[in-house]
């Protein structure tokens, strides 16, 4: 798993505000990226963990991409696949 | 030692050896005992094989010497082992290239690695600018076997000769390699890993320390310090056994990794502890273990500096070598020579308002303490224990600390002298203290001294994304009372339990109680502890754009001020963990984080109302200090808005209620006190169209400059409106009488009975606009925030007379003024009226109009949006 500080947005834009009188507008958003690689068969049981840690239920959630990675290698001694997880 | 049943000089039988002295040490723990034996061991196998390979070529002029840690006694398991081969003149040299090969093929045969060099007697008693360090490894020599009488003229006369002559040089050698050797490691011993050897803190700089002190004695007395105190007068016993912790740790480092390993990685961490290595109590866990190396790290380091200190200062030709720098800021207590402080010498080391003063002192100007200063306070320290004050007058000195630019530099001077735990107990329980893990990169009481430095340090950070913060630290009234939470916010780590925070907060209690803080200022300063993590967990956990968000955390901290502080905690607090911690990411949603709250103590103000059927824990702790008159009170607060109840202490909120109980005698009823610097004029009287902008023309009629001010009413339409002010002509100050003349003043006027205009008239044709508008006018109206009145945000440039002139302007526009909040940082007003006309919020049409009215006055321009 690897976690970066993001900026972004999705449908909701961004938006304007105020502070003593001065205006900042906030085009992208902070966000927290989080990319993990997992064997297919707990994929189901990460994204409902995830879905019930970040659901608010309003606007700016978040999304979960899925995308299959063809090979995964442990650099140290080149395991391959599952293993080098 | 030796066994003798083995086979005397067979490689196996060294190697045996070797393993033997292993497992004496795996038993003993003693590095020292170790280090003395493999000394002894390789002195008695380089004789034998000497006796082998040289002694039956050459007799005379050439001799085996020791150097490094081998010359200092202390071979490690893996270090190299430095000889130096010492030969009478080249001939010599050259024809003994042979033996010595052969005596080097052996030693390496034997699993030893040496390091060999061969010089002529001239060749090192010749300086060489370009290989400084081969001089300095000198400093260790030591004869071995060969020809004595030739060592004796190293050791006795061109060593000697040569030091004294070059002493200048070899010493600011020294400093600027360690100083380099100390850059690498970013000038700390805070390392996740540290390196014992070569880190600061390391046993590099105990050699250093060493060197410095043969070099000074050398250059002064021509002759080695004598045998009967081979320990250089310098190292005391927490030296001593620092040196000693070191030791064993870097010898089992060496056991463990087969090599010369000298970073105590993560895992070497946890079996070091588990052996209990270096501990005098057995087992220990790896945090505490940690605990003991920063301790001891720490000591080596200060006693290298203290060392280093003692080189003579580089000067210019322009000065005389007699002739010291001294400091401006030197005063009758205190001398600054050569950047560092002394204490004059008929002031006493032992009063503890002297060093109260001492660290003030160091805390203005920066300047280090000097080698003697440390060491008079290290002799009265035991006398301190008894006399060192922790009550008020304790916190009359220690407030003034910490406001200062170095207050850090004091902070961390007077903890390694064992005297802030003298004057805060508290503090004990985090000194040296680990949180080990791979987030957390200094001690406990490192990281609280270091968020009080990096707040001191923002007004000068060119990092623009913490320029938003600089400004908000500017703005604080109070400031010392952000820097002592900072200060105790972590001590609960120091007790058992996982509720560091609660832990915390209780020993903040006691501390504040102790130094009898007034009652307003510790409640912020508990505040501030207890909830320390808030805004952190807020960050990590919540949609900061979510009003809720704000309205949550406006809840927690109360107050506006109190805010700002908190803010400025968590960036102090994450900033402090490690250098990375705090990226501009996170500083920005923290900034947002608090703008929005900040934003919502401004916009809330008028919606949030209290009601006395729904009475909050803060009304009941007011109304039990009037049990008999609750109902009363209740009926007073009913309709304030909670920024009212939030804003004032009990104690105002009660003289509020008894001012207001006054009202059928005396319509107008007022306060006048003084407070921080500044008056504070409180009305409380029957609301009436235009009664703020009177007031606020009343003060600059009496060359009053207002800073902040609030107006806020209740549901039977009684307002208590709060004036800040500063005397720009110090005429209450200078002149009592006039006090109970500008009562009766603004009494007057209120009541009629006197013209506001009067009053103004003087002051209008004496003060000018100022000639050019730094801060831009910008206004703007909200209609969303409040359920009944408009807000209206001002900003523009803070002038004479402006609250009159801006409430006028409203009053002229048939604004009502349901609550005002009124701010001025600097040259900037920050101004928050919640306005109502004919009962209603503005219309569109009477905003435009009140825009154009205040923008043409107070800009000369015309709107932006027009």
């Amino acid at each position: 798993m690897t976690v970066t500080e993001v900026r972004g947005h999705g449908r909701q834009k961004g938006h304007t505000e105020f502070y003593r009188g001065r205006e900042y507008t906030v085009d992208l958003l902070p966000k927290v990226k989080i990319e993990a690689v997992m064997p297919d068969r707990l994929v189901d049981q990460a994204v409902a963990a995830v879905t019930n840690a970040a659901r608010t239920g309003k606007i700016g959630d978040g999304k979960i991409f899925l995308s299959r990675v063809d090979e995964a290698i442990r650099i140290r001694n080149e395991e391959r696949g599952e293993a080098a997880l | 030692m030796f066994s003798p049943a083995l086979e005397h000089g067979s490689r196996a039988f060294y190697r045996q050896e070797f393993e033997r002295l292993r497992r004496e040490f795996e038993a003993t723990g003693s590095g020292r005992a170790l280090l003395r034996d493999r000394t002894q061991f390789v002195d008695k196998l380089v004789q034998q094989l000497w006796e082998q390979h040289v002694s039956p070529v050459v007799r005379s002029g050439f001799a085996l010497v020791a150097l490094g840690g081998f010359g200092r006694g202390a071979l490690f398991p893996h270090s190299d082992i430095d000889l130096l081969f010492l030969a009478e003149n080249d001939a010599l040299r050259g024809r003994m290239k042979d033996p010595v090969r052969s005596i080097c093929q052996e030693m390496w045969d034997t699993g030893l690695r040496v390091s060999p060099t061969t010089r002529t007697l001239d060749d090192c008693a010749r300086f060489d600018h370009d290989n400084v360090e081969f001089t300095i490894s000198l400093l260790d020599c030591r004869f071995l076997t060969g020809d004595a009488k030739l060592f004796e003229r190293l050791h006795e006369k061109s060593l000697p000769q040569l030091v004294a002559r070059e002493s200048d040089v070899l010493m600011q050698r020294l400093a600027e390699v360690t100083r380099t050797r100390h850059l690498r490691f970013g000038d700390t011993i805070f390392h996740l890993e540290p390196n014992l050897k070569d880190g600061p803190g390391g046993l590099r700089d105990v050699h250093v320390s060493r060197w410095l002190e043969l070099i000074m004695a050398l250059a002064s007395e021509r002759k080695w310090p004598g045998m009967a105190n081979p320990q250089p007068n310098s190292e005391t016993d927490a030296v001593l056994d620092a040196m000693d912790f070191l030791t064993s740790t870097r010898c089992c480092l060496h056991y463990r990794g087969n090599r010369d390993e000298n970073v105590i990685s993560w895992e070497a961490q946890d079996d070091l502890a588990k052996q209990g290595i270096a501990t005098r109590s057995g087992p220990v866990s790896s945090a505490e273990w940690m605990r003991s190396y920063f301790r001891h790290a720490r000591t080596i380091h200060r006693h290298a500096r203290q060392m280093l200190e003692q080189i003579p200062r580089k000067r210019s030709s322009l000065y005389r070598s007699f002739q010291h720098w001294r400091s401006r800021s030197s005063n009758e207590e205190f001398s600054v020579v050569d950047g560092r402080v002394y204490l004059q010498q008929t002031v006493g080391a032992r009063d503890p308002f002297v060093i109260l003063r001492l660290f003030t002192f160091v805390a203005r100007h920066g300047v280090a303490l000097s080698v003697e200063t440390e060491r008079r306070l290290d002799n009265a320290l035991r006398g301190l224990a008894d006399t060192m004050p922790q009550d008020s007058r304790l916190w009359e000195h220690l407030r003034e600390i910490l406001v200062l630019p170095y207050a850090a530099d004091a902070l961390r001077a007077m903890h390694s002298l064992g005297l802030l735990t003298l004057a805060i107990p508290e503090f004990e329980a985090i000194d040296s203290l680990v949180l080990r893990d791979l987030y957390h990169r200094y001690t406990v009481d490192e990281h609280s001294i270091l968020a009080i430095e990096m707040l001191h340090r923002l007004t000068t950070s060119d990092e623009q994304w913490l320029q938003p913060f600089a400004s908000l630290l500017a703005e604080l009234e109070r400031p010392e009372l952000l820097f002592l939470a900072l200060l105790l916010h972590d001590t609960g780590k120091g007790m058992d339990g996982d509720d560091h925070v609660h832990n915390s907060a209780q020993l903040a209690a006691a501390a504040v109680e102790r130094m009898s803080l007034q009652e307003e200022d510790d409640q912020t300063v508990g505040l501030l502890i207890a909830i320390h993590l808030e805004m952190s967990s807020t960050l990590r956990r919540r949609d900061i754009y979510d009003p809720e968000t704000a309205r949550e955390l406006a809840h927690k901290v109360g107050r506006p001020e109190r805010l700002k502080m908190l803010t400025l905690l968590t960036l102090a607090d994450i900033k402090s963990v490690n250098p990375e911690a705090l990226t501009p990411w996170k500083a920005e949603n923290l900034w947002r984080l608090y703008t929005g709250t900040a934003n919502y103590f401004t916009r809330s103000a008028d919606s949030e109302r209290f009601h006395a059927e729904e009475c909050s824990a803060q009304v009941e702790r007011i109304a039990a200090l009037l049990p008999k008159r609750r109902s009363q009170l209740l009926k007073f607060l009913d309709g304030l808005p909670q920024r009212y109840l939030m804003s004032h202490s009990p104690e105002q909120v009660l003289l509020h209620f008894e001012m207001a109980k006054q009202l059928r005698g005396e319509p107008v009823q007022l306060a006048v006190r003084r407070i921080a610097g500044q008056h504070e004029l409180t009305i409380v009287t029957l609301d009436r169209p235009g009664l703020f902008s009177t007031l606020a023309g009343i003060l600059y009629g009496w060359g009053m400059d207002i800073t902040k001010a609030s107006a806020f009413s209740n549901r039977t339409g009684v307002i208590v409106d709060s004036f800040y002010f500063k005397d720009r002509f110090h005429t209450l100050e200078l002149n009592p009488p006039e006090r109970e003349r500008f009562q009766k003043s603004v009494v007057g006027i209120l009541m009629g009975e006197a013209p506001l205009e009067r009053l103004l008239e003087s002051r209008l044709k004496s003060d000018t606009k100022p000639a050019r508008l730094k801060v831009e006018t910008r206004l703007r109206f909200d209609d969303e925030c409040s359920p009944a009145s408009t807000l209206l945000e001002v900003v523009t440039q803070d002038r004479p007379g402006l609250l009159h002139t801006i409430s006028s302007i409203l009053a002229h526009q048939n604004c009502s003024i349901e609550v005002a909040l009124i701010d001025t940082e600097g040259a900037t007003a920050h101004d928050a009226f919640y306005l109502t006309c004919g009962g209603v919020k503005l219309t569109r049409e009477q905003q435009r109009a009140t825009e154009w009215a205040l923008t043409t006055e107070l800009d000369d321009s015309l709107p932006s949006t027009w």
